[in-house]
């Protein structure tokens, strides 16, 4: 059994046997959805559909019905899209990576952070989409044999790579998370009473049967898709990266862009993962598995994070001032004191000084600090695709074309579609999956457990 | 894939001799002869004709033979008629096809177009019989060129707002009807109230009529007329002549606008061409026109002050040549000096000085005639008399009290709208027979109204200038029940003829020798016109202006009347181009408005400031001139405008003239009528009302950059070009490189076949807007709206980007240490007294687009020809490319424009007759496509056919693009830089040619030529 030091923190917290733990992961899903959740469904799922009219209006109506025009001609939907895939980021980087590098803290977590990341992705999808002149026309950007001729996709266009890495992101951590369900989704169905349920669960678990075999495969699995979903973890924003930094205007044609943005989208995720996980802990009693240790680690993160892309936004003046390219140099000028200068110093505020906090003990280890902060991040995150691509086109090499842009009631409510969609979907996930892999957590419990550090402490190592 | 093929068969050879054996199953290999005949027999289920035939059951089945008959012949019967359809009874395939017309093929025709204020020759495309463009006549000696009201015309002929039949007391009637009803109206009393009426034909039919015939312009030059008509006897004014010019000193007067009837585009820049004895020019005038855009250097006058300019030049003139001085008041001391400098280069360049007055005063026009006699201005030429604006005010007046007293029973209007232009008169009283081609303000009231056709639909003749003699064709039959018009005044006349024997008739007494085919063919005549007679002791008199009195200039606010490029006096109000087509000076469009400087905004509480969304919203003004009061005008702060002076473009304001232009703007001539120069008893306070405009350019400066590149004459005589045109280098391994040479990207193949370029002089381009109606007629460009150009969503493919300059430089920056927030900060703000720069701008058909790598579907590629070429139909609408544009030249389909409800009312597509003016070899796109600039690839198609099917090479300038072919200052030239004889490779090779943002290393396809301004 692995041995660990007295010094590290105990990751499960409370008396626990294994049995506890099952019936605690296991109560959402069993249990009638408390009132809270109701209130927030009805919430989110009337949000939900308020997006939807707005997407349907913009395909019915035309993308006019943005806020867009002939000089700006993304604004939200890109912004909203990369939000989302930076959003995602974390899952992938806390279930593969943290694997990869055996830190237990992330089996509490892990889930969660998936599911987000898959629900994210899912909204960040739709931006892509829902963004093009003629929808009906998407499938183009696939490479499929047609009758058009030869006509083929342009792999030169970063767009391009974006369709493959958004899909192959999707694909895997989709995979990778429902592997780590099957045993779980086992545990509630060898539970569950009514029959219906049963059944379903029954489909969902693969007929898991917990045999030693079944456990190697699933170790084995587990570590495969680990190791193929980390370099995703890297090609995804990045590959979001190059939709600006291989193109020809100041400020989006920056070297910088790949590792920043690969910082920005774990800086965000973790907020977001930290935003979900702060909230279902005290909605369905998990204080006790989703302990301060966990949040401290993430605040952690959040942290160093935040205080890399602070200086990616450093060195990008810097390089402006250093290239004596004019039109470099007006542009991020332009960021700092222009018309949307308020955008970028959101953008400063939120995610260069606010995670400074976190140096402090005392404020990570504070969870409505740490609420408020893990908010705070992602606004700033916003703003900060929102400043990359609108400040930088909005006034770009001829001054004739400089322009504005305002979002209309639909830009809006599209974005707030798509958080509704998003919170419909971890409802549901919250209340019908195991939120906790609980089956991961049991193995930690004789290592890394209160009552077993405890009962170490008082009768030394056996 | 052919390998996959290949591999295939391989493999099954390679099995096939190693095991040759194979069965098919169990029995193939226990049984073979069994499986054998198995295999010989497979259709075995055999039944013979007799066994069917004895088959008892199949007797006695329910389906007779004759039901079976009936089944087949109900399906035989059904199928036959489902694939019938009814006959279509309106198509007749020609018998005999008419040898002017090929499905696919355009057929042109000479032709003029005059509409009371603009004149020019023109031919006219068409297709399939319908008029679908209209293009400058280049063969023509006077106003061969076309502006942009004339480019847009064309869509006036198909207004579904004009009026379809004759009407009687408002009801539909018969021509013979409302002839016999208007006759009846007819006394000694009555009047004929026209436009400007420059047809020999049409002034013999009126005088046929025999009625009191008075005419006056919606934009008048009546008094400046009276002077030449006092010292002539004819009512014209001189033209100008600007090859003999040197220096040109205009005054007020808008000469590259619509000044003088006169278009001067070609002359001017051809005078302008850089080098040697470069045309200098001068201009003093109130609000920033498109001449004082492109003058070296540009005085801010009142207009109060016009007169006192002018004698102040005459006075220093005439000491110069010994003769008596004028007293003329004081001038403003900041403009004393400048005036002074321009009097004296005016008598430096002698008989090469030319003074032009814009100002509609007797005493304005004297002198400016005085000054050029005095010098002997070559270029003022007094023997050449233009006739398109000959309107009399005076007239006009007498008109106005005999309204009033009674003593005028019917008014007939023809060309004019007095219930619009005149407000002075009351038409309550009186019978109005309106002769008009639409329902308008007057006509709607009238008790007679007779559609007369539009120009495309009819016959003319015109007399515009002395020596010019054309003939106006219809390429069209009459859309709706109208009457050209002078068949309309013969006819009330009691004559019967048709226009065509009326024009002919005409013509044969007016053209001279040429023959009527020539005549029709060429579109004009030269005639020998009899000099216009100054009598003998006319110059000493006209020289001597010593006893007039010089307007003395006001301190107050004062008013002012001008016409905009697209609107002009309001020919084509209805005419969503007139709209659509931004100022080029204000860069707004769907509006008029009060110009004022920016002291006047802050000292009247007037503020114009963008939103959120880049629309431009400012306060409005209510304006009292002359007792008549305007409330809630919208106000425009425009740098260059004198301060103390209020300007309002007319034409606007209208309300029966169509959906598209009812309700745009406020009318102008309830505060001043046309007649009066200027107004001085004005007050003016801002509203609470607040205005949006429509503004297709939100920053005004080049910031610094080098965009449009501009230097002074002596540096163009004096530098090596490579000092002044600096190419931007690259360092690199291999040493400095250019942008073109610098190059991560393989190259397109340029050398094998044709490499279109284009060539755009900044120096010729005079901002007048003709290229950008033209292309968008060309290429169907969708018209969308005041709103939408509001969002900055205008479609066009060409613009004309307008520069002004800022007082911070970064040379100034530099010397006073400002720093980088407040230099831009600062440079931001145009000066108060700009120097002004137009820049068409384009696709630039880059060789390395941007727009290009970008696209996730290859909508957009590259030609070997040197295009970029849009597939629409490929196109999804991601706008990547728009984005990746430096030169933001891509338009996006925001809307369904052809479909969408909002607009129904602006765009001709969406009109049953608007959309006949659209360009059949050119696709209307589609909602949610990216469109540009394709350098009218549809030309190029259609000239390399040419050629192809004559099995020779093309030749230079056998097509072009539209945005060059109608320019009148031949700033655009377009070819193939292959053809090492084309005039565009030789303009590639000028000193002055430079691409734009070449530093991005797009290696553009369009280039431009420096601007050179003949100042030091």
């Amino acid at each position: 059994m692995h041995y660990e030091s007295p010094v590290r923190n105990p990751l499960i917290l409370g008396d626990k046997s294994y049995s506890d733990i099952t019936n605690d992961i296991a109560k959402p899903v069993e249990s009638k959805a408390p009132r809270a959740w109701w209130i927030a469904f009805s919430i989110a799922f009337v949000m939900f559909l308020w997006g939807v009219g707005c997407i349907l209006y913009t395909i019915g109506t035309g993308i006019g019905v943005w806020g867009l025009n002939k000089t700006v001609d993304w604004a939200w939907d890109i912004t909203n899209f990369v939000w989302w895939v930076g959003i995602g980021h974390a899952g992938t980087l806390i279930s593969a990576v943290l694997l990869l590098f055996r830190q237990k803290w992330r089996m509490a977590i892990n889930r969660s952070a998936e599911a987000m990341t898959i629900f994210s992705v899912i909204q960040a999808g739709l931006f892509p989409l829902i963004h093009m002149g003629r929808i009906w026309m998407a499938y183009w950007v696939m490479p499929i044999p047609n009758q058009f001729g030869s006509l083929w996709v342009n792999f030169n266009s970063p767009l391009l790579w974006d369709v493959f890495a958004i899909s192959t992101y999707l694909t895997v951590s989709t995979v990778f998370w429902y592997v780590g369900l099957i045993p779980d989704f086992a545990m509630i169905r060898d539970r569950a009473i009514n029959p219906v349920q049963k059944h379903i669960y029954k489909i969902l678990s693969f007929g898991w049967g917990g045999q030693a075999k079944h456990w190697q495969r699933f170790e084995e699995v587990s570590l495969v898709l680990a190791g193929l979903a980390t370099p995703l973890v890297l090609s995804v924003h990045t590959i979001v990266s190059f939709d600006f930094a291989t193109s020809v205007i100041p400020g989006w044609h920056t070297t910088i862009f790949p590792p920043y943005f690969v910082a920005g989208a774990i800086f965000s995720g973790f907020a977001m993962v930290q935003t979900l996980l702060l909230i279902v802990r005290k909605i369905f009693k998990m204080e006790d598995y989703i302990n301060i240790e966990h949040i401290e680690m993430m605040n952690i993160v959040i942290m160093v994070t935040g205080s890399i892309v602070g200086v990616a936004y450093i060195t990008e003046l810097f390089i402006a001032w250093y290239s004596g390219v004019e039109y470099e140099q007006y542009a991020f000028l332009n960021r700092a004191t222009g018309p949307y200068w308020w955008a970028y110093w959101s953008m400063m505020t939120c995610n260069v000084f606010s995670p400074q906090f976190m140096w402090s003990k005392k404020l990570r280890t504070n969870l409505i600090f740490t609420f408020v902060i893990s908010i705070v991040v992602n606004i700033g995150m916003w703003f900060e695709r929102f400043v990359i691509i609108v400040t930088s086109i909005h006034r770009d090499y001829l001054p004739s074309s400089w322009s504005m842009f305002s979002p209309t009631f639909v830009d809006i409510g599209i974005y707030i579609g798509t958080i509704g969609f998003f919170f419909v979907l971890f409802l549901l996930y919250a209340r019908t999956f195991p939120v906790i892999a609980q089956a991961e957590l049991k193995t930690i419990l004789k290592s890394s457990g209160e009552n077993f550090k405890k009962h170490h402490d008082e009768h030394g190592a056996h | 894939m052919v390998w996959n093929v290949v591999s295939v068969t391989t493999n099954r050879e390679v099995r096939m001799t190693e095991n040759n054996k194979y069965w098919r199953g169990i029995e193939d290999q226990s049984n073979p002869e069994l499986t054998e005949k198995l295999a010989q027999n497979e259709f075995s289920n055999e039944i013979s004709s007799a066994d069917f035939l004895g088959n008892d059951e199949v007797a006695e089945s329910q389906t007779s033979r004759r039901d079976f008959l009936k089944f087949m012949g109900f399906s035989t019967a059904a199928a036959t008629l489902a694939a019938c359809e009814a006959p279509i009874v309106e198509s007749i395939p020609y018998v005999v096809k008419p040898d002017s017309l090929t499905p696919g093929l355009p057929s042109y025709y000479a032709t003029s177009m005059f509409d009371g204020m603009d004149y020019a020759s023109i031919l006219v495309k068409t297709r399939e019989g319908r008029p679908i463009k209209v293009e400058p006549n280049t063969e023509a000696p006077f106003n061969g060129g076309t502006n942009a009201r004339t480019q847009a015309s064309v869509l006036s002929l198909y207004d579904g707002a004009r009026l379809r039949n004759p009407k009687v007391g408002g009801e539909d009637a018969s021509w013979g009807d409302a002839l016999a009803a208007a006759k009846a109206v007819l006394t000694e009393k009555s009047v004929l109230l026209t436009s400007s009426v420059i047809s020999p034909a049409l002034k013999t039919a009126i005088v046929k009529l025999g009625l009191r015939h008075l005419s006056v312009d919606a934009v008048s030059a009546s008094a400046r007329l009276d002077v030449y008509e006092g010292f002539t006897g004819k009512r014209g004014l001189p033209t100008v002549d600007l090859d003999h010019a040197t220096t040109v000193f205009a005054v007020g007067a808008d000469f590259l606008g619509d000044w003088g009837g006169q278009n001067l585009m070609a002359s001017y820049a051809e005078r302008r061409k850089p080098g040697q004895g470069m045309l200098r020019h001068l201009q003093a005038e109130a609000g920033l026109s498109i001449s004082g855009s492109n003058a070296d250097v540009r005085v801010k006058a009142r207009v109060s002050e016009y007169e006192a300019v002018l004698a102040h030049v005459y006075n220093k003139v005439a000491a110069s040549a010994g003769l008596s001085k004028v007293s003329a008041p004081e001038l403003r001391e900041d403009i004393a000096s400048s005036i002074d400098a321009a009097a004296t280069e005016l008598i430096k360049a002698g008989s090469g000085a030319l003074v032009l007055n814009g100002l509609n005063t007797e005493n304005a026009e004297r002198l400016a005639l005085a000054i050029n006699l005095a010098l002997g201005s070559k270029a003022f030429n007094t023997s050449k008399f233009v006739y398109t604006a000959n309107g009399n005010d005076k007239a006009a007046a007498a008109l106005v009290s005999d309204v009033a007293a009674g003593s005028v029973d019917t008014i007939v209007t023809l060309g004019v709208n007095p219930a619009y232009q005149m407000p002075s008169v009351d038409l309550s009283g009186v019978n109005v027979v309106a002769i008009a081609d639409r329902e308008d303000e007057t006509a709607a009231n009238a008790k007679v109204a007779l559609p007369v056709s539009h120009y495309l639909e009819s016959w003319s003749d015109f007399s515009a200038v002395d020596g010019h003699y054309a003939v106006g064709q219809p390429t069209i039959s009459p859309l709706f029940d109208s009457k050209s018009a002078v068949e309309i005044v013969n006819a009330l006349a009691g004559g019967s003829e048709s226009a065509k024997a009326l024009v002919e008739a005409s013509a044969a007494a007016n053209a001279g020798s040429t023959s009527w085919n020539a005549l029709l063919h060429d579109g004009f005549a030269s005639t020998e016109a009899a000099e216009v007679s100054m009598n003998g002791s006319m110059d000493a008199s006209m020289i001597d202006v010593s006893g007039i009195n010089v307007m003395k200039p006001q301190s107050g606010l004062e008013f002012y009347t001008y016409t905009k490029t697209g609107m002009g006096a309001g020919e084509n109000a209805n005419n969503p181009w007139t709209y659509e087509l931004p100022d080029p000076i204000t860069r707004l469009s769907w509006d008029n408005y009060i110009t004022m400087s920016a002291a006047d905004a802050v000292e009247l509480g007037i503020e114009v400031a963008p939103e959120s969304n880049g629309a431009m919203t400012g306060n409005t003004l209510n304006i009292t001139v002359d007792g008549n009061t305007l409330e809630n005008v919208p106000v425009w702060i425009q740098p260059g405008q004198t301060m103390g002076t209020l300007g309002l473009a007319v034409g606007f304001g209208r309300t029966a003239v169509g959906k598209v232009g009812n309700g745009i703007g406020v009318n102008a001539n309830t505060l001043l009528p046309a007649s009066a120069a200027v107004s001085t008893e004005v007050s003016a306070s801002a509203s609470e009302v607040e205005h949006g405009f429509a503004s297709v350019q939100l920053a005004h400066t080049m910031m610094g950059r080098k965009i449009v590149n501009e230097i002074s004459l002596p540096t163009f005589m004096n530098v090596s070009h490579e000092e002044w045109n600096e190419k931007p280098t690259f360092e690199t391994h291999r040493g400095p490189l250019s942008a073109f040479e610098a190059n991560l990207w393989d190259d397109h193949d340029h050398e094998t076949s044709h490499m279109w370029n284009m060539s755009i002089d900044l120096n010729s381009c005079t901002g007048c807007g003709a290229c950008v109606v033209a292309c968008s007629l060309e290429n169907n460009v969708p018209v969308v709206g005041k709103d939408e150009v509001r969002r900055h969503r205008d479609m066009h493919w060409l613009r004309i980007d307008r520069y002004y300059s800022s007082e911070m430089t970064a040379e100034r920056a530099e010397e006073e240490g400002i720093g980088a927030i407040e230099k831009y900060a600062k440079m931001e703000v145009p000066s108060e007294s700009p120097s002004v720069v137009f820049q068409p701008v384009m696709c630039q058909h880059c060789n390395h687009a941007p727009c290009e790598t970008v696209c996730p579907v290859g909508a957009t590629v590259h030609s070997r020809e040197g295009l970029n070429h849009m597939a629409y139909n490929r196109c999804i609408g991601t706008r990547y490319c728009a984005n990746n544009c430096p030169y933001k030249v891509r338009r996006f389909n925001w809307f369904n424009y052809k479909g969408n409800e909002k607009f129904a009312d602006v765009n001709p597509s969406q009109d049953d007759y608007g959309r006949m003016v659209l360009n059949p070899d050119v696709t209307v796109r589609a909602r949610g496509v990216i469109e540009k600039c394709s350098l009218c690839i549809q030309r190029i198609q259609l000239g390399k056919l040419e050629a192809k099917k004559d099995g020779r090479m093309l030749t230079d300038g056998e097509f072009t693009t539209a945005c060059a072919q109608a320019c009148g200052s031949n700033a655009i030239v377009f070819g193939d830089v292959n053809n090492p004889d084309s005039e565009v490779s030789h303009l590639k090779q000028q000193g002055r040619a430079y691409h734009l943002l070449e530093e991005v290393g797009t290696q553009p396809s369009v280039f431009y030529q420096t601007k050179v301004r003949n100042r030091a």
